[in-house]
Order: C-alpha cells, then structure tokens, then sequence
C-alpha cells in the first residue's frame, strides 16, 4: 500500500472509513466490513494485502493529506477537489485491474507458484536437463509438481506450454507480456524479481505487483477454460469458497426453505449469527443466489422504500425507519438488495 | 570396516574428484573408525562431502542438525541436483500431515536435515529412535557456543537428545570455533573424548583492510566509490534489512553495477531469482545481512564489505569466508564508523533479558503471545526445570560473553598490529610459515586495490552492454525458455 495506491480507493463525493480499506485489504470479513468493501466497489481487494501495518496505512493517509489530496475527519477520508484530479491522473496511468475478483474464488498465490514451477521443469525438460536448481516453493506445491510432472511427462510439455505462453502474450498490450515474461524461470534464466521488473518499466513495486496479481488472475481464468488437461490440472484443488464454509451451510438451508429459527436450533447457533451469515452470503453471491423476498416481504420493501428511496444509499439512517415493523439486519439487507439493483458491479463469479 | 581405498573409489565414483581436500579423509577415516569427531575446516573446504560420502559408502540414513530453514533448504536442493534423492528437510514450514508422512517414511531417505527445535518435539525424537540413525550431524556447530541460551536453548538439549538417539556416531561440523568454543561444543553434547580434526582458519588469498570514518555521508561516498571500481562479484554485509534496501537502491542508481539485497524478509521466489542471478553471475553485488551465505556456495567472490561491525569474530571470519573460495586474491574491508559498535552492542545484547524481565516471566504462565521471544525463552527454562536463580547468573554470564566478544571484536577494528595475526590469536593458532604476500591495512597501509589485481577492468562498458541485453522482447525470452527458433529473437 501506497498513498497512488489509497487515493484509487478514496472518492470525492462522500468521506470513506479508513478502516474499512484497511480491514479489506488485511482480509477481515465481518458483515460489516464486506457491506462497506462493497459499497466501495473494493470487495475484489479483499485479503490483497494480509500484513499490511496501521502504520503503512497511516503514513499513506498521511502524505495525501499533507499533499491537501484529502480531508480526513476522525478515520473517515474524502478527497478534496485537488485529490479528484490526483485520482483521475493515477487511474489514467497506472495499472488498473480488472480481474481481482477471482482471487476469492481461486488461490491465486499458491497457482502462480505451480504455474511458475511447471515452467521451470518444463523449460529444463526442453533442454533435456535434469540438474538445476528448483524455484523454492512449499514442499505440498513441489510434491504435486513432481507428480504432475511424472504424470504428462511424455505429453510433449515444451510445446503446449510454448504455444500457451505465446497466445497468452499476444492478446496482451505488449508492455504486459513483457513484464510477465520476464518473471518467468527456467534454462539459464534465474528470471528477475518484481522489484528488477518494476525498476525497468519505471513503475513502483507497488504497482508491479497490483500488475502481477491481476494478470495471475487473468491466466487463471484463461487455464480454466482451455481443455489441455497438462494446463487446467494446475487449476486442481486451488478453488476456494466465495462465502466463507460456515455461512454456506447456514445459506444452503435457508434456501432450501428452513426458517432463521430451525437454521439456529439444528446448527446450534446464535440467531444473530444465523443472520450474519445471510448477510455474508448476500453481499458476495449474485443477487439471484439469494432468496430477498423471504425476508423482505414486498410490503416491508414497500414500507421502507417511501422512506428512503429519495436519499442516497451510502446516507441511509436506520433512524429513518426504526418505527416500522423493521429489525437493522433487514434494512440493511435491504441496502444490500438496493446497492446490487442500482450496480451491477457487485458479485463474484468466475 | 571400510577401506581408505573404498573411500577414494566412491569419491571418484559419485563426486568426480580424485583428492580429497585437507581434512575430509582424516574426518572420514576417524568416523569409519567409529569415533565421534569434530571437525573444524574453513568455509568452503567442503564439510558436507564428509557426511555425504559417509551416507553413500555405509548406506546408512545420516540426520544433520542445521540451523536455518533455507541453509536445510539450499543443502537439500544441492543435494537433489547432484542427483541425490533420498535427501529431505523437516522443517515448520511443513504442514504437520506432511511432516507425518515423511516421519513415517524415513526409510525412503538417506539424507534428513532437521532444526534442534524440531528434533526435540516428541513425535519426531520417537520416529528417529525407531528409524535408526547411522550418523548424527551438528552442522554449523559453533552455534551451540554462539548461540543459546539467549537464543535457540533446543541446541542446549542436543547431548541429552544424542543419548535417546541410542548415542549414534556424531560429527560437529564448523568452520570456525576456538579452542574454548571447541570445548564448549563437545561439553555440550557430551563427547568430552571426541577426535577433533582442526585445519588453520587462515585465508591467505583474502586482504584485510579496516576503514575507519567519522560521519555516515564519508562512509556512504567510500562504499559508492570501493563498488564502482572493485573487481565483482562481491557481497556487502548490513546490520539492518532495512539499511541493505536503501544501499542497494542507491548504489543501483550510483554506479552501473547490477545490485540487488538479500534478507530474511524476502518472498521465497524472489531469494530465489536473487541468489541464481548471483550464482549465474547477473548481478555484480549483493547488499545482504547475515540470512545471506550459508550454503551460498559461489567460488568467485572476490570482495566481502561489512558496512556495520558484526557482533563477533566468529561471524566476522565466517562472512568474509565467502570470499576468494576459488583462491584467487580477494578482500574484506570493514568499514567503520566511530559509534558503530553501540549498533552491535544493541543487537548482541537484545536477545538477551534482563534480570527484572527475568523474574516476571517466571511468575507468569505459558506465553499466550505467539511472537513474544523471551517469554517463549523463559518458558523453556521452565519447562525443562531450571530455577529463577540459575537462569539469572546464566543471563548474567552471557552478556558478560557478549561484551567480550564485541569488545574482541572491536580490538580487530583497532589494533594498528597484524590484523591477520590478531585472528590467528584469537582462534589459538599459530602464524602459518608462508605468510601472505599482502597481508593486511595494519602492515600495508598504502595498500593499493590495483596491486592486489581487485580493480574492475577500466573499460566496463559490457557491464552497460549486458544490462541491455536482458532487454530483449518477450518472444525470445519464450524461445529461449522452450529451446524452439524465435520469429523475432533480435535484441531490441
């Protein structure tokens, strides 16, 4: 994280929580947290950097602020009119990503490094060389390579895995394909780091690896939709729940018809967690994964909407409608329902 | 028992050498005499063919206590491009199913490497017990001196953990240790009658220079200097991670080396690329702190700089070890800056608690806090039954250590005597009959780089030539990537 990096996350017509941003980006995935992360389009951004440090984050607040970028109230933060002008110049030239959303459906590290790993051997194997030196990786990611590699040992890797990287290159601006290909190792090429990678584009490391991340992603997506099996294998066991184990099971009953009530007593939970986990499932999910009606009866909608529908969601007050037959979680489903009617941005799928 | 002559036929067999260096044949030749041995050869006189013909000659499984997770790792993978399979490394990074596999299929591997952390947890001493080890061997053995028991205290336990091994034959391996350290070692371990194999610690082929400075800015503009005109490649040596960044960055943008920092803070892919671009000679200069050199087996260094004072002569010889392991004339200048030992002082003294830390940890219960190290010290010391008092005058004796070390440390930046003479001193040995041609800045104090053949080639134009080359298009990198003919290979 960087202040280039935060003003991208910031907007000018209404002040941001800071800790917000911060708690997407560490991965924390309270209903609270993942309702905000939405409202700013970020919740593709969430767990991206798990060790980021208050103190980095302060310190990137802190340079945009001196730089009178943004005006920052308590730990809320909105751009100021020169902070907009920053914003649109960051976005005009630097990397934006577009793919990030698949790294909550796909272990994108743990990809890269079977990806980065298979090329290597497949490199060697091209040049019939059986000692060198292995990238380091963790032991399970070198004993599935060993056993991948034993597997399509005779399937004429050098090819597939040459044609690949080349059509995947192509379709890329050619500043991109460079800046991947040069990550890549294999025959007497160590390959260079992201900091050499970064350096050479005249990029900072930060960005490079917002770069690297996003194309991880996009060779995800593309590997799991070819059928060379060698190459969507790498994809095998990486697929990881959108919504979190536990929220599932509760969503999979509620759908199935059980009531808030059974769903708590069958699965020995707090109603208020019952509740929490919808509200998970209805953040993330597409809004026709989840069954609104069942708790927002079009009468309570009805009720609400009157209320609210001439005020901005993000300045919604629960205050508004607390007289009504109204408990919070379901006005706030309700500003879920809302966010994802009026924007069809939110919702991962791959 | 097995033959001198068996001994050379599996070196010529399995290494492709004909000669053994001085030391491996004595060291092997005691431990097919079935005695335990310490053996005490400088860096680079190859301590891993002694365990490594051992294992290959009476196929018996050999477990090497070592260190570091990536010394265990690089050791490992050595092995393995060697062609040696059956070598692996326990380590925390496995998961414990992993760990339990391999626990339970020891009998497939030849070669384990272990952490004396690891080695005391119950379920892997029992798989050891069971496996039967025929050799034990305490890699980089100074650190049971050195380190412990302010840092790592499992190393402590080793002795009673050789016996519930069922006493196997044992080797301590390390390239530096002086007659006290070499004592301690064999205390520790309790092989007071082990056979010990000492060679000189001396490297004549590497200059040793002290430079001394008053303000950081001179520093700075003399290590900027010494790396423009030096011959690469070379290492420098920081205190601080954060230090080896910002010295690598400026000395990438100051001169025209290809410059990159090693530390223990670096994803695994990137130690990676920056260690085979060093072996592979793509970068002239690494900015490192002491994560960086175990292991590193790179003949061709010829300068090592420490831009802080280590925090003693042990490490300070090891370091500069890395240099000139081909034999051809190297340095290892130490800059110095007035002040710079209250840094080591700091450094060497933090691991250590003090006394009133001392007494409310032993008040308290098991540490609740993961990364909280000296409750986690104090916690073993518990554990394992010491009392209050005990630990204190152990404490108490170990900063004493410590300040001696620096101070021993601090007399080699000084003395306007021998610098060469002043380690031999210090390591309990006598100055070699051939001394060096160029010793020293004690006895040469005019000593010029030129003389000693360590400048860089006047015109260093290729370096800016092979700086371009990497500058080629993603089409050739593919093709060279998968042996196959590029449409546009060209360098741009």
């Amino acid at each position: 994280m960087d202040a280039k990096q935060l003003i991208t996350f910031l907007s000018p017509k209404a002040p941001r929580r800071l800790r917000v941003i911060e708690n997407i980006l560490v991965g924390k995935r309270t209903v609270s947290t993942l309702y905000w992360g939405m409202r700013y389009h970020q919740l593709p951004w969430l767990g991206y950097e798990k060790k980021l440090s208050r103190q980095a984050m302060d310190q990137a607040v802190h340079e945009l602020k001196t730089q009178g970028l943004v005006n920052v109230a308590e730990t809320n933060a909105q751009l100021t009119v020169e902070g907009a002008k920053a914003q649109q110049q960051v976005i005009q030239n630097s990397y934006q990503p577009e793919n990030l959303n698949i790294r909550l459906v796909i272990d994108i590290d743990t990809f890269w490094v079977r990806l980065l790993l298979a090329t290597q051997v497949v490199s060697e194997q091209a040049y019939q060389n059986g000692q060198y030196y292995p990238l380091q990786a963790p032991w399970a990611v070198k004993q599935w390579i060993k056993q991948w590699f034993r597997h399509f040992h005779d399937a004429d890797l050098k090819t597939t895995f040459y044609d690949f990287w080349q059509s995947f290159f192509t379709q890329l601006p050619d500043q991109q394909a460079m800046f991947m290909s040069q990550l890549l190792v294999g025959h007497e090429r160590p390959g260079e780091t992201l900091g050499q990678v970064a350096q050479g584009l005249s990029i900072s490391e930060t960005e490079a690896r917002v770069m690297a991340t996003d194309l991880t992603c996009q060779l995800a997506k593309t590997i799991s939709q070819t059928q060379t099996a060698c190459l969507n294998t790498l994809l095998a066991g990486l697929k990881r729940p959108l919504v979190s184990t536990s929220a599932q099971l509760t969503l999979n009953s509620f759908m199935a018809g059980e009531s808030l009530e059974t769903i708590s007593h069958n699965r020995s939970l707090k109603l208020s967690t019952v509740r929490e986990h919808l509200l998970e499932a209805a953040i993330l999910l597409p809004k026709e994964q989840f069954a609104f009606q069942r708790i927002l009866t079009p009468e309570l909608v009805g009720q609400m909407s009157r209320r609210l529908d001439d005020t901005p969601i993000d300045d919604w007050q629960f205050k508004q409608v607390e007289d009504l037959p109204v408990e919070f979680w379901q006005f706030r489903l309700l500003e879920i329902l809302r966010s994802k009617q009026t924007d069809d941005q939110h919702g991962t799928t791959l | 028992m097995i033959s001198t002559e068996q001994l050379y036929e599996t070196l010529q067999k399995r290494f492709g050498f004909s000669q053994f260096r001085p030391g491996q044949l004595e060291a092997l030749q005691a431990l097919m005499a079935g005695q335990n041995t310490l053996a005490v050869l400088p860096t680079g006189a190859g301590k891993t063919l002694i365990y490594e013909l051992y294992g290959a000659v009476t196929q018996q499984l050999v477990l090497i206590v070592s260190p570091l997770i990536s010394l265990m790792q690089d050791q490992v993978t050595t092995l393995n491009v060697k062609g040696e399979k059956r070598a692996t490394a326990l380590t925390s990074m496995m998961s414990y199913d992993e760990r339990t596999w391999v626990l339970r299929h020891l009998s497939a591997y030849r070669f384990v490497f272990v952490s004396p952390e690891m080695l005391s947890q119950d379920q892997v001493l029992n798989a050891f017990q069971l496996a039967q080890v025929g050799l034990l061997v305490v890699d980089e053995a100074h650190c049971i001196s050195t380190w412990g028991p302010d840092f790592r205290p499992e190393y402590l336990l080793l002795g009673q953990i050789r016996h519930q091994l069922n006493d196997p034959l044992t080797l301590m391996a390390t390239a530096t240790a002086t007659k006290h350290v070499r004592g301690d070692i064999k205390e520790k371990l309790q092989l007071p009658h082990a056979t010990e194999i000492v060679l000189p610690v001396d490297r004549q082929n590497i200059f040793l220079d002290v430079e001394r400075f008053e303000a950081q800015v001179d520093k700075d503009e003399r290590l900027v200097e010494l790396i423009a005109t030096l011959k690469k490649p070379g290492v420098i040596y920081f205190s601080s991670k954060k230090k080896a960044n910002e010295m690598a960055e400026l000395l990438g943008t100051k001169t025209t080396c290809r410059v990159a920092a090693y530390h223990a803070d670096l994803d695994p892919e990137t130690r990676f690329k920056v260690q085979q671009q060093f072996m592979q000679d793509r970068l002239d200069v690494i900015c490192a702190t002491s994560a960086f050199g175990m292991g590193i087996d790179k003949n061709n260094v010829r300068f090592v700089i420490h831009y802080h004072v280590p925090s003693d002569i042990e490490s300070y010889w090891q370091e500069i070890g890395r240099a000139g392991r081909d034999g051809q004339q190297s340095v290892a200048i130490l800059l110095y800056q007035s002040g710079d030992e209250q840094i080591a002082q700091f450094l060497s003294e933090a691991t250590v608690p003090q006394a009133n830390e001392i007494s409310y940890y032993f008040q308290q219960n098991e540490p609740q806090v993961a990364g909280d190290e000296k409750a986690n010290l104090i916690w073993f010391y518990k554990q394992h039954h010491y009392r209050e008092e005990q630990v204190q005058t152990s404490f108490e004796k170990r900063r004493e250590q410590r300040i001696i070390a620096l101070r021993k440390m601090m007399g080699y930046v000084r003395t306007p005597e021998c610098k060469r003479q002043y380690i031999q001193t210090y390591f309990d040995q006598t100055q070699d009959e051939a001394v060096s041609t160029h010793c020293c800045s004690s006895d040469e104090p005019d000593f010029q780089l030129a003389e000693l053949g360590l400048l860089a080639p006047a015109d260093d134009g290729d370096l800016q030539e092979r700086r371009q080359a990497t500058q080629i298009n993603w089409q050739s990198i593919l093709a060279q990537l998968f042996n196959a003919q590029s449409e546009q290979s060209d360098v741009i």
